[in-house]
């Protein structure tokens, strides 16, 4: 397994335009941000303490939640590329097992999904510093890799599943350019969830990669929150809280970091089953 | 010698189409074995399940004693194979696809350290290690391709049309690889080919059409079986010497005023000639090639035009 993730990973690094897409959804969304919709975002909040700290934190836990999608997605690429030139026949007349050259397909995308985040995480902190904010604590740097592992592992099942039906290298670059795209808006990420319709929030809160972003936002916001509602009410504070998607309320229920835990590995396990049978039947 | 490819009455269908119709055959060990047929006359088919690749119908395959389907893990270590198509990895240096494929042997790093190199120099290959592999020539390539299939020193190296789409310079290299290895080696040597004059060299021959197979031999006992000897002449008066072959009941054809006569051996037409010494203006004797015979056999032996022949 271990030569395969080698393999793919020298793959993914040497193939410039690849890792470019991978990034693209990230890219597009930083350049939104500098442009105009992080002035709208705070246009559209009253003035508190810390506020550019706050924006600044929930940005960065949205771009953190992309990133840990699309990276792991563009890793994926050279299984597509693989199937698509018939260069795993030569896999296949190898003496291994086939379950080792799935393995590490799963393994360097999760590898490089982890990676990139990890980049995003060290840029991030970077512009705190610029800024003039704090940067995390040793204790939240090691919460967010927690969370970067699993939204890395989610994604990684969600993508599996998704690549089982994609036999041409267009067609998964065609996908990988709708996802970029409309996961900036399926997890709350372009636009705080509490400024869209009612239906669009309850497919966010349903969206497990939503459930990541909260869990990012609840670490890097959880300073900034603390000093900006110091002197606020609590209702004003869970109201804010709800609007960026820190929380969410699915049905009356107020969702929990555990929750949203919970949420994600439910979803890896369900969507790793899903694609282990996906597999099987294309084999057959 | 032994056998150390057998196949015994092996059956493949794909839903309604038969792919491989009860076909048998053996390869004897350190042989060159040529497997002849047209585009979709069931090679690839054959190929995939010795190589594990793809699960037969009914029949029996063993590759050194192994069976395939109970043993295929084993059978891996046992075969190389160069693919029709290049399928290292193009973005990677010669090197790094040698080191990453030997990766998939049971060796130490020494092994494999010696193995790249002892296969970079069979196919002469030293030089371009550290070239990415998608940057290569054709030529090149395939010559990369078998190194790769040689890694595991494996009994048998498998080609797959490895000529198809190279330039004639190319064809001969890679042709005199393929058979030197075999000759220094003792390695047994399974090729696909859709070029019976690649056939020529090998030690035996089968030829397969619709599925089956239609002919079997060394090159030289297909070409005495299907050859066919001809006696080609011009003659001084074309009229009157088609009035005298009708009236000797000589079987004939005519072809754009040349007169076309089979014969069963070439000497045959020494009699002939004295016979019609008069009329004759000028003559040639025409041996068959190998094309020719290959044609014969797939047209079947009488040489009835068959259209179906033509690739699919």
């Amino acid at each position: 397994m271990m030569i395969f993730a080698k393999r793919n990973l020298l793959l993914y690094f040497r193939d410039k335009s690849a890792l470019f897409f991978s990034l693209l959804a990230v890219i597009i969304l930083v350049v939104l941000y500098g442009t105009f919709l992080g002035n709208l975002i705070a246009d559209g909040l009253p003035d508190f303490p810390a506020k550019k700290w706050l924006l600044l934190s929930w940005i960065f836990a949205g771009i953190l939640a992309v990133t840990s999608v699309t990276t792991t997605l563009g890793a994926f690429g050279v299984m597509v590329e693989d199937r698509a030139t018939d260069a795993y026949l030569d896999f296949y007349a190898s003496p291994i097992k086939r379950s080792s050259l799935f393995g590490g397909y799963v393994m360097s995308s999760i590898v490089i999904g982890f990676f990139m985040s990890l980049l995003v995480l060290f840029i991030a902190n970077i512009v705190f510093f610029l800024n003039g904010e704090e940067m995390l604590t040793i204790f939240q740097f090691v919460q967010v890799i927690g969370v970067i592992s699993l939204s890395v592992i989610t994604s990684s099942s969600m993508i599996l599943l998704l690549v089982s039906f994609f036999r041409t290298v267009t067609a998964f670059a065609a996908a990988s350019t709708v996802i970029g795209t409309l996961l900036g808006f399926l997890a709350g990420i372009y636009i705080p969830i509490g400024h869209l319709p009612a239906y669009l929030q309850t497919i966010i809160t349903l969206f497990p990669t939503s459930h990541s972003a909260a869990l990012f936002r609840q670490i890097l916001m959880e300073q900034p929150i603390a000093e900006a509602f110091a002197g606020a009410s609590v209702s004003a504070k869970q109201e804010f809280l709800l609007d960026m998607g820190v929380f969410y309320e699915i049905n009356g229920f107020l969702t929990s970091s555990l929750f949203s835990i919970l949420y994600l590995t439910a979803t890896a396990i369900i969507f790793s089953i899903l694609a282990a049978v996906a597999m099987k039947q294309k084999k057959s | 010698m032994s056998k150390i490819i057998e196949v015994h009455r092996l059956y493949k269908s794909y839903g309604a189409v038969d792919a491989v119709k009860d076909v048998s055959f053996f390869v004897e060990e350190g042989s060159l074995f040529s497997f002849l047929g047209t585009n979709g006359a069931g090679k690839s088919t054959t190929i995939s399940i010795l190589l594990t690749l793809l699960k037969h119908d009914a029949g029996e395959v063993k590759i050194n004693g192994l069976l395939v389907g109970k043993e295929d893990e084993a059978i891996r270590n046992e075969i190389g194979i160069v693919f029709q198509q290049s399928l290292l990895d193009p973005l990677l240096t010669v090197q790094e696809n040698l080191d990453c494929r030997a990766r998939l042997y049971k060796m130490n790093k020494m092994e494999r350290h010696e193995a790249i190199v002892r296969a970079a120099e069979t196919v002469d290959i030293s030089s371009l290690m550290k070239r990415r592999y998608g940057k290569l020539s054709g030529g090149q390539k395939r010559r990369v391709d078998i190194a790769r299939a040689l890694l595991h020193q494996p009994k048998i190296l498998l080609l797959d049309e490895p000529t198809t789409g190279l330039d004639p310079q190319n064809r001969k290299q890679i042709w005199n690889t393929i058979l030197n290895l075999q000759r220094e080696t003792n390695m047994t040597v399974f090729l696909t080919t859709h070029y019976i004059e690649e056939a020529a060299n090998s030690n035996f021959v089968v030829v397969m059409k619709e599925g089956e197979i239609i002919a079997k031999g060394t090159p030289n006992q297909l070409k005495a079986q299907y050859s066919v000897d001809r006696l080609m002449i011009t003659a001084k008066d074309h009229a009157q010497f088609r009035r005298q072959l009708q009236a000797d009941r000589q079987v004939f054809s005519d072809d754009h005023g040349a007169f076309l006569i089979q014969l069963e051996r070439t000497t045959e037409a020494i009699a002939l000639l004295a016979k019609y010494e008069q009329l004759i203006a000028s003559f040639e004797v025409q041996q068959s090639s190998l094309d020719d015979v290959f044609i014969q056999i797939h047209n079947g032996k009488d040489g009835t035009e068959n259209d179906d022949f033509c690739e699919a």
